[in-house]
């Protein structure tokens, strides 16, 4: 067998999903071929080396984002959902009969002038809008709230997701952010708790409980991202908590690095 | 028994978008890292990884019951990625583009554990060109068979094995430069 054919084995051979017979093949042929002997050792070493680089996982921000377009999209498909019902109404409503037409008119005018004396008697609009939009504020709370509490981490993540579109969140969110960041078993929660906390960092109590939360955590990369946040919004009150973390010695070198440099740029 | 990807996708294309949460838990470590050992840059691959579920989201009526969903899920990354190497270097087609992926950013972790090897490995890869880059990945890191690599790439699959073999070979000769200093 030619060098050629045998060279097209070995992706196979170095998969393991070579069958006996290729093995043998390739086997047969590298004993009396040094070039090939030597190409496929140096294959092999460095299809092992590949090995060794580590998975990597993706900040918890990347799970918050998913799932924030993922409830965008379900409220597209109900937005779209409710013309389509409203057209099938269209339709119905659709005469082609010109008698019928003009006394369903008439109809629909009354109608329409009996809606606008009851709406003028009652409740302004603008009102009944602020109410129905506090209501599905306070709904996402709740929702946000109930799913912090539920054992698994993608649920959580998916509280903390519902968090940052409430655009007035309650001091009972905030501190289910603030328990997540410091206590949640999982960091990618933490990290998503820290983001989501971003767009709240102008409400009293955000910054100062992420200067506390400095000292609890001890994983390397919500430590980053709280030093992040806080040389993000130049929080003076970070230097001293910083200064303290560095002289502890308990930190990475490369959490160390960042502090340091957290330190000098607040200072800025 | 849990739904196949492929079940999971039908139910995303035939409306019930939520079953898309299950699939962003499967694949999202693994498109992460199929970005990250492309382009070097975390915060780019967490934006693609993002960009991909777009993509599924916006294009989820074309997918066909007799897809493979991996296939169809890596289709969509590698033009996600090649839409990001459009947008960084806009005067240069593709092909030409060599990987020397710029200013990867210190991997903390590995960075602390300190392994020299691996860092060597992953710079062997940063310097071979983006497409012999992408074959490795795909098929040393996202566990793809070489006949779904040849149905993505469009090409045969005898061709791919040729691909692999010359991508490792290249590898090795980078990464033994790189080991003996003759590259800096």
């Amino acid at each position: 067998m030619t060098c050629e054919k045998i060279q097209e084995k070995y992706a196979d051979y170095l998969t393991g999903d070579l069958d006996e017979a290729g093995r043998a093949e390739v086997q047969a042929h590298i004993l009396g071929c040094q070039a090939c002997r030597e190409d496929l050792e140096n294959l092999t070493v460095v299809w092992a080396k590949l090995g060794v680089l580590p998975e990597e996982q993706p900040g918890g921000a990347v799970r918050a984002r998913f799932y924030a377009l993922l409830e965008d999209e379900k409220r597209k498909a109900a937005a779209a959902a409710v013309p389509q019902a409203r057209s099938r109404l269209a339709d119905w409503l659709t005469f082609r009969r010109p008698a019928f037409a003009a006394s369903f008119s008439v109809l629909l005018l009354l109608l329409g002038l009996g809606a606008g004396w009851f709406l003028s008697a009652g409740r302004p609009g603008r009102e009944s809008y602020a109410a129905l939009s506090r209501e599905v504020q306070d709904m996402r709370q709740q929702v946000a709230l109930s799913l912090l509490n539920d054992p698994s981490a993608s649920e959580r993540i998916q509280g903390v997701g519902y968090t940052a579109e409430v655009k007035d969140p309650s001091d009972t969110t905030l501190a289910a952010l603030f328990k997540a960041v410091d206590a949640d078993p999982n960091p990618n929660v933490r990290l998503a708790a820290v983001d989501a906390l971003y767009l709240f960092r102008d409400r009293p109590g955000v910054r100062q409980n992420l200067v506390r939360s400095l000292s609890v955590q001890s994983y390397p990369l919500v430590q980053v991202a709280l030093i992040d946040f806080l040389v993000e919004v130049r929080e003076a009150r970070a230097v001293e908590a910083l200064k303290k973390l560095i002289e502890a010695g308990e930190l990475t070198p490369d959490v160390k690095k960042r502090a340091e440099q957290g330190l000098r740029q607040i200072a800025l | 028994m849990a739904p196949t990807d492929n079940e999971l996708m039908e139910d995303v294309r035939d409306g019930r978008v939520e079953k898309l949460a299950v699939l962003f838990e499967r694949y999202q470590t693994m498109l992460y890292n199929f970005f990250l050992r492309l382009t070097g840059n975390r915060a780019a691959s967490e934006d693609l990884v993002q960009e991909v579920f777009i993509r599924i989201l916006k294009y989820r009526s074309g997918y066909l019951s007799e897809s493979r969903f991996n296939v169809w899920l890596f289709q969509i990354a590698r033009n996600a990625h090649i839409d990001y190497l459009r947008k960084q270097k806009p005067a240069l087609p593709l092909d030409e583009k060599h990987a020397e992926t710029p200013g990867r950013e210190p991997l903390p972790e590995a960075a602390y554990e300190a392994d020299r090897e691996a860092e060597l490995v992953r710079r062997a890869l940063d310097r071979l060109p983006v497409n012999k880059r992408e074959i490795l990945v795909l098929f040393r890191f996202q566990n793809l068979k070489l006949r779904e690599i040849a149905e993505l790439t469009g090409v045969q699959v005898g061709t791919v094995k040729a691909q692999v073999h010359r991508a490792l070979k290249d590898l090795s000769r980078v990464y033994l430069e790189l080991q003996r200093g003759d590259l800096s």
